[in-house]
């Protein structure tokens, strides 16, 4: 099964019958904010990957090389449907008005998670392989019987499962596949095939696509081009069309992790120069500027401001890094329950105590470098 | 002013890293990000960018060199810094550096935690103190010393240990009054310090629901089923007692606490500890690790009937020619293969590939634990031995082994070994050949166990012989017919009279 392809990687759009309307349907400035959607995300990525090499953050996952998948599905989504992302979703998440303050948070280990749920309709970053499909059927269960009781909104509200190759090999996978079918439950599967599941390559994993998957659990599968930001729309969005008040879809969205998995990841151990030079010259946001030159919806001034924005995000991100302060002992148990537990404040004691059987810092006199 | 970097943690709970190569020289101007340096931790190369702009002043670190997390790998002077402020630079940046990381870092300690006022002060009179030198770094200070492991690891020592004990909990919610189980816990414990113990408190989840609702908070409850499980009963009492006479604690006599739990399995040992590998582990482990890998192993079994051998031995522990002896089943099994061996010359050898040799003498190895580990001293010449004189060999081999007192010479050149995992309550097992030799004979315990004399089931004393062998010279025929034989002499020890 090729892949569903509309821009080569040399930025020329090919018909296709079922998918160009879809493209053809948007209007320049959803076109130019795709655009800006990957390269503001390409350069607060590197500057949260430059952050950790520099000790700032304890560990960075990298979205590089996946900006088209992540821009043009989530762009062929609603504001209110939810999405259950993994830990790579940044464009997703920058989308969906989380700030690049919040979104490093949890890479700080100075929160949980860096926003709340409810207020992008975006999950915290699940580190839990697969854990995003359970947690995505199971809410889309929720609506499914919101809708059954009469609430008007859940009518025709969707879920985003994100899951990667690596996960798909999970039983979560496979449980979530079974219920959202036997249910038929609204959830868009989003795998992002990125080819490699730390060293483990996808072909290892998957002997064959893995949106053939699909016709196992009795719904459709397709194979879109991720690196072809808008094809990965045109996918999205016809599937979610269908998913809205029907049952689930699997979209395998193949695509390549230029960087490493996290920044405690070596990826020159275990994959060759030459694999990644060539999914380079796939690149997502290249063939997509080509394009939007050639048609005219872009310029040089255009550009500028957009890496300008982009600049100013990361060295915003630079500048006040160091504001988001570790949670405190106290916060970390208080927002454990809604109400007081005494369990809770039984070890909050306990922890407090042990914390304060420590001898004075004796840097504290400021003569600790001498 | 001058701004340090210092090496940060670049993957998960790194130590260390090597510098392999500078990217930058002294006098290079470097822009934010900039790489400098390729490290090599434990898990990969890594580029490192630079958090700062400007020149570079020093390269602390040497290629080649490995350094701490928190260490300083380069300073860089800050653009348009000027030269006036650039003396004691170095002295100045570190102490900033310092600054800024205590002060951060005392800022976390102090949020969760009253008795951290003291400290917080102290931190905010040393920045006043240091003065010029921490504002200026104000702004790259928070960059060098406020990462999450950027920091130079400071570890404070303890002054005491945590113990639940200590908890003051005199502002924790009310506990309802004991009741049941718990009632003299009140009276003879402090009860603050068991309160994790508590909240560990093993129920069934049926036994929960019941509590629930039931209003019985399952923690308060010391369980009177097995292993301390709060059982139904214990549930439908104290609800019973709730109801009865709320607030009053029913005097029953109690189980004793269970012991606080501190979470480790050894509370007073380390979380993980590193054992170095020498003397007899580092000799057993190459051992081992040699004939597991390099001599195909062979392992027989057989469960035989020693009743008589163990009245044989009842009437030599009266015998005053024992006295001081040890008359154990072991004895009677080192007779039982001396004797076997005469019969099966096969097992009683060594393999040289091109040949092996038949050994006409038992050299008898028998393991032994000792507190350095496990050694097999050898009783020379074994055959010679008579009965007593086995047995007086066998008790001063065991006292010097457990002593440590076995000399190399005395664990030299056996032909033939007995493990005795008896004593340790087991049966069977498949021990590795000790070097050089082709049979090493496994003896299990002594048991009471049913078995059929003349059609009937009686109680006899029954035991597992076994052992492992080198399969290149001694077939399963051997080996079964040298064990049989080791057998027979246990179940009819008779056989031994010449």
């Amino acid at each position: 099964m090729q892949p569903i392809q509309l821009l080569a990687p040399d930025g020329t759009l090919t018909e296709d019958e079922t998918y160009s309307p879809y493209v053809d349907a948007l209007d320049e400035s959803t076109l130019r904010d795709l655009y800006r959607s990957m390269v503001v995300e390409r350069r607060v990525d590197a500057e949260a990957t430059s952050l950790q090499r520099q000790g700032q953050l304890s560990l960075w996952v990298q979205a590089l090389g996946q900006e088209g998948a992540q821009a043009g599905t989530v762009t062929a989504l609603r504001a209110t449907d939810m999405i259950f992302p993994t830990y790579r979703e940044h464009v997703m998440a920058l989308h969906r008005g989380i700030t690049p303050q919040q979104l490093v948070a949890q890479f700080r280990a100075t929160a949980h998670s860096g926003w709340r749920p409810q207020d992008h309709r975006f999950n915290t970053y699940g580190v839990v392989l697969a854990s995003q499909t359970l947690h995505a059927t199971g809410w889309a269960m929720g609506i499914q019987r919101d809708a059954a009781a009469g609430v008007e909104a859940a009518r025709d509200e969707l879920v985003l499962a994100c899951f990667g190759d690596g996960a798909s090999s999970q039983g979560d996978v496979h449980e979530s596949m079974v219920f959202a079918s036997s249910y038929e439950l609204p959830v868009l599967f989003f795998v992002q095939n990125n080819q490699w599941a730390i060293s483990v390559p996808a072909t290892t994993q998957a002997r064959g696509p893995l949106a053939d998957r699909a016709v196992g659990y009795g719904f459709e599968g397709v194979r879109v081009d991720g690196n072809d930001v808008l094809a990965s729309y045109a996918v999205a969005a016809r599937m979610a069309e269908q998913v809205r008040g029907g049952g689930p879809k699997l979209i395998e969205s193949v695509t390549y992790r230029m960087g490493a998995h996290t920044t405690a990841d070596d990826p020159t151990k275990y994959r060759t120069a030459d694999e990644v030079e060539e999914w380079g010259a796939k690149d997502p946001v290249a063939r997509y500027s080509t394009w939007l030159r050639g048609r005219g919806l872009i310029d040089d001034a255009f550009i500028d401001a957009v890496e300008a924005e982009a600049q100013d995000l990361a060295s915003d991100l630079r500048r006040t890094i160091h504001e988001l302060t570790p949670v405190t002992l106290e916060e970390n148990f208080d927002t454990v329950y809604a109400e007081p537990h005494r369990q809770i404040e039984v070890e909050k004691a306990w922890l407090r105590d042990y914390e304060a059987g420590f001898a004075e810092d004796s840097a504290a006199g400021g003569k600790g470098g001498a | 002013m001058v701004d340090t970097f210092n090496l940060p943690d670049v993957g998960e709970g790194l130590t260390e890293a090597e510098v392999v190569s500078w990217r930058v020289a002294v006098g290079d101007t470097v822009a934010v990000n900039d790489i400098v340096v390729e490290i090599e931790t434990a898990k990969s190369l890594v580029e490192l960018p630079v958090p700062f702009a400007g020149e570079v002043r020093e390269l602390v670190v040497a290629e080649g060199e490995t350094i701490e997390v928190g260490s300083p790998l380069i300073r860089i002077r800050a653009e348009g810094a000027d030269d006036e402020d650039d003396a004691d630079d170095a002295e100045d940046a570190e102490e900033a550096e310092h600054d800024a990381g205590s002060t951060t870092s005392t800022a976390t300690a102090a949020s969760g935690d009253g008795a951290g006022e003291s400290r917080r002060d102290a931190a905010a009179g040393s920045s006043g103190t240091s003065g010029s030198s921490s504002g200026a770094s104000s702004d790259s200070g928070a960059l060098t010393g406020s990462g999450p492991k950027a920091d130079a690891p400071r570890r404070r020592p303890r002054t005491r240990h945590a113990d639940l004990g200590l908890v003051d909990d005199s502002d924790l919610p009310p506990m309802p009054a004991p009741a049941g189980g718990v009632a003299g816990v009140a009276a003879d414990q402090p009860r603050h310090g068991r309160d994790l113990a508590e909240m560990v408190a093993k129920a069934s989840p049926p036994v929960r629901a019941l509590a629930k609702r039931l209003g019985v908070a399952v923690w308060e409850l010391v369980g009177s089923g097995r292993e301390g499980q709060v059982t139904r009963d214990d549930v439908e009492r104290r609800a019973q007692q709730k109801k009865a006479a709320p607030g009053e604690a029913p005097a029953e006599p109690t189980t004793p606490p269970e012991p606080a739990f501190n979470g480790k399995l050894r509370p007073d040992a380390e979380r993980e500890e590193r054992i170095a590998v020498r003397g007899v582990r580092k000799a057993t482990a190459a051992n081992v690790t040699d004939m597991a890998q390099n001599v195909p192993h062979v392992s027989v079994f057989k469960e035989i009937d020693v009743s008589r051998t163990m009245e044989v031995r009842a009437a030599l522990r009266q015998d005053p020619s024992y006295e001081g002896l040890s008359v154990s089943p072991m004895l009677f099994a080192a007779k039982a293969i001396i004797w076997a061996a005469r019969r099966n010359p096969q097992i009683n050898s060594s393999w040289h590939e091109s040949h092996y040799v038949l050994k006409n003498y038992v050299n008898l190895g028998i393991a032994a634990a000792t507190p350095r580990g496990l050694v097999v001293p050898v009783i020379h010449e074994a055959q010679t031995f008579s009965t007593r004189g086995l047995a007086a060999a066998i008790t001063q081999l065991t006292v010097d082994a457990r002593e440590g007192r076995t000399t190399p010479a005395e664990m030299q050149g056996g032909t033939l070994s007995i493990t005795n995992i008896g004593p340790l309550g087991l049966d069977g097992g498949t021990p590795i050949l000790p070097p050089g030799q082709s049979a090493i004979v496994a003896l299990g315990q002594v048991r009471k166990k049913p078995w059929v004399v003349d059609g009937h089931v009686v109680p006899r004393d029954v035991m597992t012989i076994g052992g492992s062998f080198d399969h290149r010279l001694i077939d399963g025929e051997h080996a079964g017919r040298f064990i049989t034989d080791v057998g027979s002499v246990l179940e009819e020890p008779g056989l031994l009279i010449d």
